[in-house]
C-alpha cells in the first residue's frame, strides 16, 4: 500500500482529443481547472465518480486513463 | 458573472461592512453592526448564486477536511494546555485567570463534543447500516 500510485494519462488523452484544454476539459466533467492541473501532476487522485466522469468525457475505460501501480 | 467579478463585489462588501462596524463601535453603538453583518451575508450570498462558474470541488472539500483536522488538533490541544495553565496560576488567587481558564476548557470541551457527534453522525451514514 505504501509504495501504491495511481498514474493517469489525461495530458495524453487531451492532446488525443483536439488538444482539448484543461479549462474545457474541467467544465466537462465539472469540476475546477486547479484540479486537472493537480491530477495531471500526479499530485491529487481523484474520488471514482471524477475518474468515470473523466474516461467518459475521453470515451474510453476508466483504466484507459488511469493505472495502478503497486 | 464570473468568480473574479464575485470577489471584487465581495471585496467591497466587506470594507463597506468593516467600516460601518468600526463607525458603530467607535459611536458606542453595539446593535448596529448585528444588522450590518446579516446584511452582508445575504448580499453576498445572492451575488454568490450569480457566479455559475465551478470554483469548489472535491479537491477544494478534500483540501478543506484536512485542514479543518489539523485546525481542530492544533488548537485542541493548544487551548487545552493553556486553559489548564491558566486554572493552575489562578487557582489561588483572585484574578480573572481562572475564570479565563475554565472558559477555555469548556469551549475545548464544546468542541470536542461536536467533533465526536459529527463523528458518530457521519460514522453511522457512511456505515451501511440503517
Amino acid at each position: 500500500m505504501a509504495n501504491a500510485s495511481i498514474n493517469n494519462r489525461i495530458r495524453r488523452l487531451r492532446f488525443d482529443h483536439g488538444e482539448m484544454t484543461q479549462e474545457e476539459l474541467a467544465q466537462r466533467v465539472g469540476c475546477t481547472r486547479q484540479t486537472i492541473i493537480a491530477l495531471e501532476q500526479g499530485k491529487y487522485v481523484p474520488s471514482i465518480e471524477l475518474a468515470f466522469k473523466i474516461a467518459r468525457a475521453f470515451g474510453v475505460t476508466l483504466e484507459d486513463v488511469f493505472q495502478y501501480e503497486e | 458573472m464570473s468568480f473574479k467579478t464575485f470577489t471584487i463585489i465581495r471585496i467591497f462588501v466587506i470594507i463597506i461592512m468593516a467600516g460601518l462596524i468600526g463607525w458603530a463601535v467607535t459611536n458606542g453603538n453595539a446593535l448596529i453592526p448585528i444588522p450590518v453583518v446579516i446584511a452582508a451575508m445575504v448580499i453576498l450570498l445572492l451575488f454568490r448564486r450569480g457566479v455559475k462558474e465551478i470554483v469548489v470541488d472535491e479537491r477544494i472539500y478534500s483540501i478543506a477536511e484536512k485542514a479543518s483536522l489539523i485546525a481542530f488538533r492544533i488548537f485542541g490541544i493548544a487551548a487545552a494546555v493553556t486553559a489548564a495553565t491558566l486554572i493552575a496560576l489562578g487557582w489561588d488567587s483572585s484574578s480573572d485567570l481562572y475564570k479565563i481558564g475554565l472558559t477555555l476548557a469548556y469551549a475545548v470541551c464544546g468542541l470536542i463534543l461536536i467533533y465526536y457527534i459529527a463523528y458518530i453522525y457521519y460514522n453511522r451514514k457512511y456505515s451501511g447500516k440503517k
